[in-house]
């Protein structure tokens, strides 16, 4: 008997490509190239959290099979390289004088993210017995410059190891790169399949879930079913009936009630209110400057407002996001927009 | 009253002319304490000795290669860096410098100085030292002339995005050379890494406050100051931390200016780059009233700018209220951070002037509405450390690994998504806290992260 898992988002996390959700066309295409046993480079496209990773990884699983646990390797592009990281490219880059070759008490110019994550694995031979490795990159536009760097990565190791990029944004990845690639587009789900999948669980849990609170959890996960499992299990808690209600609570609090909160604290001109609550937010989900940005923009188109403000305000975000792209200090411009936001509110 | 002569800074008057006269600072090589006189003295003598020798051998190894053939060709033997170079590391102002001098001094050198921080780029040192410490000139051995002596000064300064040559283009210097070089720098830098690997690194501690007491005494009584109290001395010395040249500007400052006022104020106005500094500063650019006050205040002032702006943004909405001149303020400070990092990316240095004139004026001046501020207004440090920089808690970290183990996830998406359901669900009952935790078997600590 296996173990009660608590958290059903992990206890009906797929195990293989089957089993994930909808997406047929991708399935077959993918399924096809395991039979193959050969692809080239792919690049995954598709919105934020509708699981292209799972995809790529229970693909690449199936396609290695017994090796897989040798050949494959996951890297996250937007994570920074740690201290020792850093230290270990930093010595790695420098060929010692004691080498034999014109290379020998150079340095190489690597980007310290490809010479401490990437080419350990891709150097290395394939083992056992597998056609080839399978590297994935993950959110590979964060890369920005050093994307430059795996244009001959791709080429020289293509042979030993392909690679899956996967990102949200393929408008940020330099043409080589994407003319290198096979793309492989990933939409969301279909409703069809979402229910198929949400009645399943149900039925799992001796759940009761009409067919409107299905649409309704459709709508407000987003079609990501990993928040649309958290949303059933968390009204789940309170009885076996799935209240259309409860759902919508909770889908509020996980709508980052926050930053809700903080464009009302503008609205309202309190300067000093916002910055503070701007600050803890940043600092406690660790948002990346233009997610930031972007979530506010999300927000705002959710508010009850005229054209003409909401225009104006998008006018105010982008230009101080467009700032920021060059600016040092985050938080002036934060700041910035923020107090701007306040001294518009006085004329709302 | 005293008569004070001011031709020269009192700093290069006072400098020691011998490493014996000289007030000493304690120094440690790799935690262990040594005596810094002997040495350099020491550094000095084995690397002539080591010279001699060396060129000697090449002497014989050049008039062998030159009967031999191509093969047996032997290459010339280097002074080893470790004898050719020292790095003294401390603090500014501590007598680093005065070091350098006063041995070169006693040895009869010349001294050869190049500020890091001025000739930064690659080919500029190869220009200015190389020739000098390869060969020595035909001139050297027509007329007996001084030995030299080469001082790098400022070596932490050397290295940026614009001159990664630099380092390598040193220690090739130090390879190669044909006299000693000593290098100084203020902090321990990892990029100056592979030269300390090669050479020797001393680390320089500040003078005891009692020898700097002694030596201001003796600089005081010279010049005939008498109108400076005891406790103010001790008042200088103090704000300065052991910076002997800070502490001589500020008494040449004290004896040059208004002598009759009152001296508290004026050594306020003349310390060094410290918290008081700012403070001040920040408390009068909110007074300004035109741009030239602004700016004066600023270029007065020697506060490091790379921090400055950020004062000024922790600190805004202490002296500015309204909404509109807040706004106006934000505007004028986020271009000003804008121009800041352009400058920083691209090296328009072009652009500063723009850059002090809003972060400064512009900002001071936004203020039209709120009365100037009466009375003492707290001054706050800057505490919100900005950067995109993701970095998690060490129980955040175990907390994602232990997940791992169990469900792949990266520590972004955890963060973001993850932690906010999972503080919900167990949110809502003890036993559902204690069931997750049991389930990922969680220590204390990260079950707090739960709550």
């Amino acid at each position: 008997m296996e173990e009660e898992i608590p958290i059903w988002r992990i206890k009906y996390h797929p195990k293989n490509l089957d089993q994930i959700c909808g997406r047929k066309k991708v399935k077959e295409t993918l399924k096809h190239i395991i039979q193959q046993q050969n692809f080239p480079h792919m690049l995954f496209v598709g919105a934020k959290g509708i699981g292209k990773t799972l995809i790529a990884q229970l693909f690449s699983k199936e396609f290695l099979k017994k090796t897989y646990n040798a050949n494959f390797k996951l890297v996250y592009a937007n994570i920074p390289l740690s201290q020792e990281e850093r230290k270990k490219a930093r010595s790695e880059a420098y060929v010692s004088t004691s080498k034999i070759g014109s290379i020998a008490g150079r340095r190489i110019t690597t980007p310290a993210f490809i010479q401490a994550r990437v080419k350990p694995f891709v150097q290395l031979k394939v083992l056992v017995g597998a056609p080839f490795k399978i590297l994935i990159v993950k959110n590979f536009e964060a890369l920005g410059q050093n994307q430059q760097g795996f244009r001959r990565l791709m080429e020289i190791y293509g042979r030993n190891c392909r690679m899956i990029l996967i990102t949200t944004k393929i408008s940020s990845i330099i043409n080589p790169i994407v003319s290198r690639c096979q793309i492989v587009l990933i939409s969301s789900v279909k409703y069809n399949d979402f229910k198929e999948l949400i009645t399943k669980i149900a039925k799992q849990e001796s759940l009761e879930i009409s067919d409107e609170a299905i649409e309704v959890l459709y709508k407000i996960s987003e079609a990501k079913i990993s928040r649309a499992i958290d949303l059933l299990q968390l009204s789940s808690i309170s009885g076996k009936a799935i209240d259309m209600e409860e759902l919508y609570e909770y889908s509020q609090k996980f709508r980052n009630e926050l930053i809700r909160s903080l464009l009302m604290v503008a609205f309202k001109g309190d300067f000093p209110k916002v910055r503070e609550l701007a600050r803890k937010i940043l600092s406690n989900y660790k948002y990346d400057i233009h997610e930031f940005y972007l979530l506010l923009l999300n927000e705002i188109n959710k508010f009850p407002l005229s054209k003409f403000t909401k225009i104006k305000l998008m006018n105010l975000i982008a230009d101080s996001d467009l700032k920021s792209l060059d600016g040092r200090d985050n938080d002036i411009q934060i700041s910035a927009l923020l107090s701007k936001i306040c001294l518009f509110s006085e004329y709302m | 009253m005293s008569k004070v002569k001011t031709e020269i800074p009192w700093v290069e008057k006072y400098r020691p002319k011998s490493i014996k006269e000289m007030a000493l600072p304690s120094a440690r090589m790799r935690g262990q304490r040594v005596k810094l006189d002997e040495e350099l003295t020491n550094f000095i003598e084995s690397f002539f000795e080591e010279r001699i020798k060396v060129n000697k051998k090449n002497k014989q190894i050049r008039e062998f290669n030159r009967t031999a053939s191509d093969k047996e060709r032997k290459d010339e033997l280097k002074i080893p860096p470790e004898k050719a170079a020292v790095l003294l590391e401390g603090p500014p102002g501590i007598g680093k410098t005065s070091i350098v001098y006063a041995l070169a001094n006693d040895f009869n050198m010349e001294v050869i100085e190049t500020n890091a921080s001025d000739t930064r780029t690659r080919a500029t040192i190869e220009k200015r030292l190389k020739e000098t410490t390869k060969t020595r000139g035909i001139m050297d051995f027509i007329a007996q002339s001084k030995e030299k002596l080469i001082l790098i000064d400022e070596i932490d300064g050397i290295y940026g995005v614009q001159d990664r040559g630099a380092i390598p283009t040193v220690i090739e210097l130090i390879e190669n050379t044909q006299f000693p070089i000593i290098m100084c720098s203020n902090e321990y830098k990892t990029n100056l890494q592979p030269l300390y690997n090669k050479i020797q690194r001393y680390e320089v501690h500040p003078l005891p406050e009692n020898e700097v007491f002694k030596i201001a005494k003796k600089i005081l009584k010279n010049e005939n100051i008498t109108n400076l109290k005891e406790e103010d001395l001790k008042l200088i010395i103090d704000k300065n931390n052991g910076d002997l040249r800070g502490i001589i500007n500020d008494i040449q400052g004290i004896a040059q200016g208004n002598i009759e006022g009152d001296h508290k104020e004026l050594i306020l106005s003349l310390h060094r780059d410290n918290l008081e500094e700012i403070f001040s500063l920040i408390r009068d650019l909110f007074q300004v009233s035109s741009l030239r006050e602004a700016r004066n205040l600023t270029n007065k002032s020697d506060v490091d700018y790379n921090f400055l702006y950020k004062w000024v943004n922790e600190n805004l909405l202490a002296f500015i209220k309204t909404n509109r001149e807040l706004a106006e303020a934000f505007e004028n400070l986020s271009m000003a951070d804008e121009i800041f990092g352009r400058i920083r990316t691209n090296q328009y240095w072009g652009l500063l002037p723009y850059f002090f004139d809003l972060f400064a004026g512009g900002v001071a001046l936004s203020r039209q509405e709120t009365p100037i501020a009466k009375g003492f207004r707290r001054v706050v440090f800057p505490r919100y450390t900005s950067g995109t920089y993701f970095s998690l808690t060490n129980v955040e970290k175990d907390f994602v690994e232990k997940l791992k183990r169990k469900y792949e996830i990266s520590q972004i998406d955890f963060i973001q998504e993850f932690l906010p359901f999972l503080k919900i669900l167990c949110g809502t009952s003890r036993k559902q806290l204690k069931i997750v935790s049991d389930w990922l078997e969680l220590d204390a600590k990260e079950k707090k992260i739960l709550k």
